[in-house]
């Protein structure tokens, strides 16, 4: 008993100093200026940042996926789907990660007009363009991802609420 | 153009891409709130809504991103496209940092999730086996209060039950409990009579005595089989034999006394009857040899006395000499003629006899010398009385005794009074001659039948009327009882036998009996 209490207070810690680290994290851009006095980052810090995220990303999926994997979560239908959900955001990263690549490689021209509904792509042979043109559809991966999230936490619910009885609503 | 395609579908993709990540984050969100309510205890459905939240944001951020970028740009409005890039390029970034942080508290949250769940699983075993303790030790204690039932059944049937008397006392030696028996022996009705409103020192008949047992009862902490004499309610005595023991609290102070009490009034009774009886008989004996060989010489020389009396002048010192013998040995014939009496050595006429008309008869005699002496008689004679056979004049020989004894045990004034009763559990009839005087002391009580037993002054009694009254009703079968408390009273009870005789028919004429 007094172990799940001093859990449960544990969580709780960890869920606020979260909580507040996420709202720093949101509000600190909103305040951001050029740090001159520092050190300059120049355009290229931006998309290994975000390169980096997405790396990021990938390993705690795979951590998250593997952890379900040996604690035996994945027995729970909800659980294995939010395995996929791990699975298909890990391959999203990685496909994320090429896209962007693959458009840092694209050589001037390749793209025809501006960027709107109109734009079209000039492959001409070159592996670039074929790979930018396929990995910009990555919606057809996170989008699958996002939704055996949702699938897997309905799942969950629905058998909390088995378990929880009829009587209760 | 033929090697070119169109971003139409990549751009489609991308917005309706988006708008379905937004909605299905939304989606999950929901589920996760919903699933937090309904196991709040459960911190890993926590962990998901903070993951589920995370993956929102990332979704709105990146697809409000994209959808907007695809809308500024439709509607020719690169340059604000071109300010909101970064800071979309940024909040992505940040998603998916947060996203990925969250992500890495998963075991963490799982090792707590586990520890409360074996924290759980002990105290709902331990909870189980409380239940099962609970459930054993109901069961327990209805198995016990039933056995103390049983046994508290069982020992208030032995209490109830008892021939003899147990009662238990406070420390006050107030009765708080007494069974049947012992009411019965003090002589009231019910234990309500008794309970709380009766202390033991009231029931005994000599303070000394009631002293001396709790002296005891306090040192020693027991007494066994103390003889006591109580008085009951209606003022008999009851001889007990006492055993009772004290209880004490952890301070040595007196909390009960418990006790049990053999009534042996009966055997008592019996046993002085029997050595009342040999003592007198051996008197009787002894009495009818003496009188037989006194009454013969009395005889003689009251004849002689009488002839020499006849020759005498009267009026000569002689003759008043003489006369002075004829006196004393005329007292002394009735001394003997009343040890003859005592001793049962006189005849005894039986005629059918109605006792309670012998006692109005010897009543009517004493009533006017009774008045005189500030002596008040109250009769209580039944008018159906049976008829006895017996010798009427010596009956009244006995009550006109017994009256006289009250008289003289009453200084000033007082009461005597007369009660007549039948007896069916002996077939007897009782008169019974009761007098609030001066009562006898414990020591006299034993010798007031015995000849010339007298605690009057010198010539004032010749100490044989209870002994004749004795002798009388021995004669007739019957007995005196005798009840007396010092200081406050006597009752003689005569106990006459209604039916006759066993050696005796009843039609049989007069039967004059001597005694040996």
């Amino acid at each position: 008993m007094k172990t799940m209490q001093s859990g449960l207070i544990r969580w709780r810690t960890i869920l606020r100093s979260a909580g507040f680290a996420l709202l720093l994290t949101g509000i600190a851009p909103l305040f951001s200026g050029p740090a001159w006095a520092i050190q300059s980052h120049p355009a290229p810090e931006g998309l290994y940042a975000h390169q980096l995220a997405h790396f990021l990303f990938i390993v705690a999926m795979a951590l998250l996926s593997y952890w379900l994997q040996v604690n035996h979560f994945t027995v729970q239908r909800g659980w294995r789907l939010i395995q996929v959900s791990c699975l298909l955001f890990l391959v999203w990263n990685g496909v994320a990660i090429l896209g962007h690549w693959s458009e840092e490689m694209l050589p001037a021209g390749v793209l025809l007009g501006n960027s709107d509904w109109g734009q079209r792509i000039l492959f001409q042979g070159n592996p670039a363009a074929y790979l930018y043109f396929v990995l910009k559809m990555d919606h057809l991966v996170c989008v699958p991802a996002m939704a055996c999230l949702l699938l897997g936490i309905r799942s969950l619910y629905r058998e909390a609420l088995e378990e929880r009885g009829p009587s209760h609503g | 153009m033929v090697d070119s395609w169109s971003m139409a579908p990549v751009w489609f993709t991308d917005v309706g891409g988006s708008a379905l990540m937004i909605l299905l984050s939304l989606g999950a969100v929901v589920y996760a709130v919903r699933l937090v309510r309904v196991q709040p205890s459960n911190v890993l459905w926590t962990y998901l809504l903070w993951l589920t939240a995370a993956l929102c944001g990332f979704a709105l951020s990146r697809g409000v991103g994209h959808i907007a970028k695809r809308l500024l740009l439709l509607m020719e409005m690169p340059d604000i496209w071109a300010v909101l890039k970064p800071y979309s390029g940024s909040f992505n970034t940040l998603a998916f940092a947060v996203v990925a942080a969250i992500t890495f508290f998963f075991q963490r949250v799982h090792r707590i999730h586990t520890e409360i769940l074996r924290d759980q699983e002990a105290l709902e075993r331990a909870s189980a086996e409380v239940m099962r303790l609970n459930l054993g030790l109901e069961s327990l204690v209805e198995q016990r209060t039933h056995e103390l039932s049983r046994s508290e059944r069982r020992y208030r049937r032995i209490f109830e039950g008892s021939m003899d008397m147990i009662f238990v006392l406070d420390a006050e030696a107030r009765f708080v409990d007494i069974n049947g028996a012992g009411v019965e022996a003090l002589g009231y009705s019910s234990p309500e009579e008794v309970v709380g409103k009766v202390s033991f020192e009231q029931v005994f008949a000599c303070r000394a005595q009631y002293g001396e047992l709790m002296g005891d009862l306090s040192s020693r902490g027991y007494v066994q089989a103390r003889e006591c004499t109580l008085v009951a309610r209606d003022g008999s005595e009851r001889f007990i034999l006492l055993s009772a023991t004290v209880r004490k609290d952890d301070r040595g102070r007196v909390q009960s006394f418990e006790g049990i009490a053999k009534d042996v009034t009966a055997r008592v009774h019996m046993q002085r009857q029997l050595q009342q009886a040999d003592k007198l008989a051996s008197l009787g004996q002894i009495s009818t040899g003496i009188a037989h060989e006194i009454n013969n010489p009395l005889g003689i020389m009251l004849g002689y006395t009488q002839l020499l009396l006849r020759d005498m002048q009267q009026g000569s010192q002689l003759h008043d000499d003489l006369k002075t013998i004829e006196k004393h040995a005329r007292n002394c014939k009735v001394v003997v003629e009343d040890l003859l009496k005592f001793a049962r050595g006189t005849r005894t006429r039986r005629t059918s006899v109605n006792v309670g008309q012998c006692l109005r008869e010897v009543l009517s005699l004493l009533a006017h010398q009774f008045e005189l002496d500030n002596i008040r008689i109250q009769t209580e004679i039944r008018e159906d009385l049976p008829e006895l056979r017996a010798d009427g004049e010596k009956l009244k020989q006995v009550f006109m005794n017994l009256l006289m004894n009250a008289k003289q045990a009453i200084s000033q004034s007082g009461t005597i009074t007369v009660r007549t009763r039948l007896d069916p559990r002996e077939d007897a009839l009782l008169v019974s001659i009761s007098d609030d005087g001066c009562g006898i002391s414990p020591e006299n009580l034993f010798k007031i039948f015995d000849p010339f037993f007298t605690t009057k002054p010198v010539g004032e009694g010749t100490g044989l009327g209870l002994s004749v009254s004795y002798g009388i009703i021995q004669d007739h079968q019957g007995r005196i009882d005798v009840s007396s408390r010092p200081g406050r009273g006597s009752t003689f009870t005569v106990v006459l036998p209604v039916s006759p005789p066993a050696n005796e028919s009843p039609g049989s004429s007069p039967v004059e009996r001597r005694q040996p």
